[in-house]
């Protein structure tokens, strides 16, 4: 297979949302077929730039996006092609070390202190590690304490917080004010959650609320270009 | 039962360890495995008359796992509350009042059999146990639920506010799906259990994102949760006062994963849960008419309609929430409380008397009926879309066979052991939302006319 075969397959697994062998892909027939991240070692392994496995990354993405917008694909042909993005960088990111190639921020997330539901947050995760954002994720039941710990160690450009109940979004406003009185007045805290509201988020002193991980991508882009 | 002795159930809570290990069941990396002998003893010994008392001696029922008789209520946790000003539907946040008034309200509903509790005082944790004991004791004589229990310790002090434990009862919602039993309502549930209060053992999975979107793959690990619960309830007292709550909606992936509560596709899986109850004969608390409507609306009441029907139908005993539910149990309405109510008096006791065989007539007549109650003009579009919403509902969209069953077993157990289990069954639905396990017609439009509805309301301040 020549390099050019191999980037372009890289492409169509992402695109198929294909994963790895034991993946269907997107019609559910693509069991035993190289997925992403055996073409990726592949790729990497045959000497392939990682510069250009990143292109073929974000042109797959383009793609997968356009058929989102165009009503073709539905919201897990997205997280599939996202998913595949996001395990195949980290194959690839130790190739990238010291070479130019940036993550485009740092997000640390958790569901708070009492709160077991994860739905919405690995979706979030999903996309972001998709879109290129660098993910670092809590898991469920959060305690205030060891998110502002990591907030310490970690030093995230952003903070997600996620609640599905509404006894525990009451913690999200513990674990800002307390992110604030260690210092960390510029992480830039993103809530979200069914019971969650923008007048909630803006009550308990958030920088954003979302309703979707599309609303994340969405927002998280405009301080970018702020940046 | 695979699911139970070979995935089993992720428990944290170590009480609840040591009454799983009591009767049989062994741990392992944090996950309690429940061999079928320990199910099959616990449904022998869960009690099968649950009592339902009221302060009012007439209000007073009991579920009977062996008869027919329903039982209709509110529910929720609703966060908001919706009313009807000049015209116009406005929100603002629930609150204690509210909570009030809703009570209220209901006392004088004819078809609202009990009421669990559809909002919560807004008081911190520490007083909202009381809080709402009080409210509840002092504005209805209709059998109580209060639903969530916050501080286990203060039961004692909300039984005596109540007047008894007689007059009580509860929910646990035990499970997060897939399989992980909450810490929290693992000790509410043992709490309440052990002080032989009625509680129904909860579990909401969403296919498509913490269940498979299939039928057979979401119903089968929605069992299994359930029936954990019961067997974790009969280990801390054998003849468990407890009802199998089994809410197995669908999330809308042809959007944005939204769960949908009254859709075609949940109403035959709610209605098929309650069908799995029964088989086991045991008494089983149906989920009905949540509509996933923001306000009261033709739309709103064809489906509410449909729900109720079929979830009756099934043979569900006690039906909570089936009262004033809007926007996925995130809001309720008196409106919608008043609407539901008459429907309900409609449709009761034509469904008692319908055989299977003329149910599907009979749903769509009702819901034609109550749509013209509230002055909206049935065409042929909308008998259409009745008509293919109750098709759907009966129509079985896969293959209940071996393969299929190992598949959706295979799927369950990888979201159990995957850090990021809902990814699992997002990417599994693709080819299923492609072959139509989503039901997608069209909205049923017309204007409603409040004036029955408005003049029920004014009666009752």
């Amino acid at each position: 297979m020549s390099k050019d075969d191999i980037l372009a397959q890289i492409e169509n697994t992402i695109i198929m949302g294909h994963l790895d062998e034991s993946d269907e892909g997107f019609d559910g027939d693509l069991e035993g077929t190289p997925g992403t991240i055996e073409l990726v070692e592949k790729a990497l392994k045959d000497g392939i730039e990682p510069g250009k496995i990143l292109e073929a990354f974000n042109s797959a993405m383009d793609v997968v996006g356009k058929k989102f917008e165009e009503g073709e694909y539905l919201l897990p042909d997205m997280l599939a092609g996202a998913e595949c993005v996001g395990e195949a960088m980290d194959i690839v990111e130790p190739y990238l070390m010291g070479k130019n190639e940036q993550k485009k921020g740092k997000f640390l997330i958790a569901t708070v202190k009492g709160d077991l539901h994860d739905i919405g947050k690995n979706i979030v995760i999903t996309m972001l590690k998709g879109a290129g954002y660098e993910v670092n994720d809590l898991g469920i039941d959060v305690p205030v304490e060891k998110i502002v710990e990591t907030v310490k160690e970690y030093k995230p450009d952003y903070l997600g917080l996620s609640a599905l109940l509404t006894t525990t979004m009451i913690e999200m406003e513990k674990v800002i004010k307390a992110v604030r009185e260690a210092g960390f007045e510029d992480v830039k805290i993103f809530v979200g959650g069914a019971p969650t509201s923008p007048e909630f988020a803006k009550k308990i002193g958030a920088t954003e609320h979302c309703y979707d991980a599309f609303e994340v991508v969405e927002k998280l882009a405009t301080y970018k270009k702020a940046g | 039962m695979r699911i139970l002795s070979e995935v089993g159930v992720k428990v944290r809570n170590r009480r609840a360890i040591d009454f799983f290990a009591s009767v049989g069941c062994k741990t392992a990396d944090g996950r309690v495995v429940i061999p079928e002998s320990a199910v099959t003893r616990a449904i022998s010994q869960t009690a099968k008359q649950v009592p339902f008392v009221a302060s009012a001696g007439e209000h007073s029922f009991t579920v009977d796992a062996g008869s027919d008789g329903i039982s209709y209520g509110t529910g929720g946790q609703a966060l908001y509350v919706l009313r009807r000003r000049e015209g116009k539907f406005l929100r603002s946040s629930a609150d204690g009042n509210d909570l009030r008034e809703i009570l209220q309200l209901c006392e004088g509903l004819q078809n609202v059999d009990f009421i669990t509790r559809p909002v919560e005082p807004d008081v911190d944790a520490e007083n909202m146990d009381a809080e709402k004991a009080r409210i509840f004791a002092a504005n209805t004589s209709k059998p109580m639920n209060l639903a969530n229990l916050v501080k286990p310790e203060k039961l004692d002090e909300v039984v005596e506010i109540i007047g008894g434990r007689d007059l009580l009862s509860f929910i646990a919602c035990l499970v997060v799906s897939p399989l992980s039993i909450d810490d929290g309502a693992a000790d509410k549930l043992m709490t309440i259990v052990e002080h032989d209060i009625p509680i129904s053992i909860s579990s909401c999975a969403q296919g498509g994102t913490t269940a498979p979107l299939s039928e057979l793959g979401e119903l089968s690990q929605l069992n299994a949760e359930v029936l954990a619960g019961f067997v974790l309830a009969n280990a801390v007292k054998p003849g468990a006062k407890v009802l199998y709550r089994g809410i197995p909606i669908t999330s809308d992936l042809m959007k944005d994963g939204s769960p949908r509560w009254c859709q075609p596709d949940s109403i035959r899986r709610l209605a098929l849960a309650a069908r799995m109850s029964r088989s086991y004969g045991i008494p089983c608390c149906g989920t009905a008419a949540v509509s996933d409507e923001k306000e009261p609306s033709a739309q709103g009441i064809a489906e509410k309609t449909l729900s109720w029907i079929f979830e009756g139908a099934a043979g569900a005993h006690y039906i909570n929430s089936a009262l004033g539910m809007l926007e996925q149990v995130l809001t309720v309405s008196p409106e919608q409380y008043v609407i539901d109510d008459i429907i309900l008096g409609q449709i009761k006791e034509g469904l008692s008397g319908t055989s299977p065989e003329d149910l599907q007539v009979f749903a769509a007549a009702s819901a034609e009926r109550a749509l013209s109650t509230f002055g909206v003009k049935v065409d042929d579009d909308i008998r259409r879309e009745i008509g293919s919403r109750i098709d759907f509902i009966y129509d079985k969209k896969e293959q209940y066979t071996e393969e299929n069953a190992e598949k959706q077993f295979e799927a369950v157990r990888k979201a159990c052991t995957s850090s990021m289990g809902s990814n699992v069954f997002m990417k599994g639905s693709r080819r299923g939302l492609r072959e139509g396990v989503l039901y997608q017609g069209k909205r049923i439009e017309g204007d409603l006319d409040f004036s029955v509805v408005d003049a029920v309301l004014a009666g009752s301040k």
